[in-house]
């Protein structure tokens, strides 16, 4: 496939704004937590297509494709403790609003 | 072809992750985000990331989201709130965000850094064939793979806390 690096990037920058719009604009924690595995997944675009540039059909360099791998381990931890937390969040105030949260305030 | 599809892969990525951020329900934008990430494995295959598009489709949309789909099925959040879309006031906000961004990115585009497609095919079977990967992880990678191990447990034990310590009170009180 002959699309440039470039390209992989913009793809990734695109959907790592997408995440962060998600993450800055929605109320509902489930769904920023969705956007955080947005933005994630834009940081593994990067790296494998670092992967990419770096690899010559004799000598392939994985070191992105093994920083993906450990980002995907992040990801799965962070959506279980995340989604634990909103769980007893909702247990505690029958809503997944942001808004509801406030004790750490000032 | 593969450039077709890598593009049309691109683009429904895209869209279906503005939807997650757009959709009203987070039912719908979990669904949205399922749609993603296929639209992101293609591309990974494309790019010649066998395994790593095989573990995004096992990982991602296998594990992870099916955990978000148990959770919004066990808040019931229909009759919690309507999980609103982007309210009022930000809605301002977001589109200052979205203008710079395009901004940005119509930036970027027209000073293209010219970083061109590797030359030559990949090599066959990917870039991340599984000995090479293998060799990668257990070799100068060994490290960070335990610590990858010990995250994931410490996280198992962190969840089981967190869900048992509200079960044992919400038992108490009853």
């Amino acid at each position: 496939m002959s699309v440039p690096t470039s390209h992989l990037l913009y793809l990734a920058a695109g959907l790592f704004g997408l995440g962060v719009l998600g993450f800055a604009l929605r109320r509902n924690v489930i769904v920023v937590l969705m956007s955080v595995e947005l933005m994630l997944n834009a940081a593994n675009l990067t790296f494998l297509a670092g992967s990419r540039a770096h690899s010559t059909p004799g000598a392939d360099d994985v070191t992105g494709a093994v920083f993906a791998v450990f980002v995907i381990v992040v990801a799965a931890v962070e959506a279980a403790v995340g989604l634990a937390l909103v769980i007893a969040l909702y247990r505690l105030r029958r809503s997944v609003d942001t808004g509801a949260i406030a004790e750490l305030k000032g | 072809m593969a450039e077709t599809l890598f593009y049309l892969s691109a683009a429904l990525t895209l869209v279906l992750a503005a939807g997650v951020v757009l959709a009203r329900s987070p039912m719908s934008s979990v669904l949205a985000l399922l749609g993603s990430f296929f639209g992101l494995a293609v591309v990974y295959l494309l790019s010649g990331f066998q395994f790593l598009a095989a573990a995004q489709l096992v990982v991602y949309a296998g594990a992870i989201l099916v955990l978000f789909l148990f959770v919004i099925m066990l808040l019931d959040l229909r009759t919690a709130e309507s999980g609103g879309a982007i309210p009022r006031g930000r809605a301002a906000a977001g589109a200052a965000l979205v203008a710079a961004g395009a901004a940005a990115l119509g930036l970027a585009t027209a000073v293209d850094p010219g970083l061109k497609a590797p030359a030559g095919d990949p090599t066959p079977g990917g870039i991340d064939r599984l000995d090479v990967m293998a060799r990668a992880l257990f070799g100068p990678h060994a490290l960070a793979f335990e610590a990858a191990g010990m995250l994931l447990l410490v996280a198992m034990v962190a969840v089981i806390a967190l869900a048992k310590r509200e079960r044992a009170r919400s038992g108490g009180g009853a």
